[in-house]
């Protein structure tokens, strides 16, 4: 396999919690709705072809077998979203607000040590 | 040669072997380097860009992570501060203001009230486009 992120491929993303794995492949999403909005459709497709490489890390790792239907789900979604025909009414509001929870958790106690 | 300007991290990396060998690319930058060699390192891992974290108080970036998170870890393992510690994105082939991008999960930092992965404060960013383009030579 070809993968952006090597070293994450070979098994440091499982070292990630969910939230943080979550509010990494939201960081790629968030940049393909900047992208999107700048009409740069190429930065666009390389920000989301890493968000999409990051959901398969997640959706691979075992310790996230509970939360499949969610990720897979997430997967189908978000290709509906930006490659598809948007049939779940999706926008780029609901995948930051998404997101954003995750990030948030992530990071929520960084700093006050 | 540009890389001289650049400083290993092969020293800083935790002793598991595949962390390691992935993170030999990862650096700090501490003297201008050419847009060139960034261009190097974008083709190399993204295509287009290259994620960076900037300490905007040594005015230094650590560069070419696949992670904000794992050049944070760099940094503050080489004694940076975490309030000084920003996540960018540097598209070395944008043009005019879309070649720095403020946009990391790094940056969400409710003791500092900043909560977006953008950066709210715009000194910060200031700051940051100071550091950004005393070390990169376009």
């Amino acid at each position: 396999m070809n993968y952006q992120h090597q070293g994450l491929a070979s098994g440091k993303w499982v070292n990630l919690s969910l939230p943080e794995q979550m509010a990494n492949i939201g960081s790629e999403v968030e940049r393909k709705i900047i992208w999107k909005n700048k009409k740069n459709t190429s930065y666009g497709q390389k920000a989301m072809e890493r968000a999409l490489e990051l959901l398969s890390f997640t959706i691979a790792d075992r310790k996230n077998r509970n939360r499949l239907k969610e990720l897979t789900r997430l997967r189908e979604v978000l290709i509906d979203y930006f490659f598809g025909q948007n049939q779940y009414s999706s926008s780029d509001r609901l995948w930051q607000k998404y997101f954003y929870a995750f990030t948030y958790f992530s990071r929520i106690n960084i700093g006050n040590s | 040669m540009h890389d001289k300007s650049f400083t290993s991290a092969v020293c800083y990396n935790k002793p598991d072997f595949k962390t390691q060998f992935f993170s030999l690319n990862m650096q700090i930058i501490k003297k201008k380097t050419h847009v060139v060699e960034f261009k190097k390192m974008a083709q190399k891992m993204f295509g287009n860009m290259v994620k960076a974290v900037v300490d905007t108080d040594k005015k230094i970036m650590a560069v070419n992570g696949e992670l904000h998170a794992d050049e944070e870890a760099l940094l503050l393992e080489n004694n940076s501060k975490q309030e000084n510690l920003w996540g960018i994105n540097i598209y070395p082939g944008a043009k005019g203001d879309d070649w720095i991008e403020f946009d990391s999960m790094i940056n969400i930092r409710p003791s500092m009230n900043n909560l977006s992965r953008g950066i709210d404060n715009m000194n910060i960013r200031k700051k940051i486009i100071k550091v950004v383009n005393q070390l990169v030579k376009k």
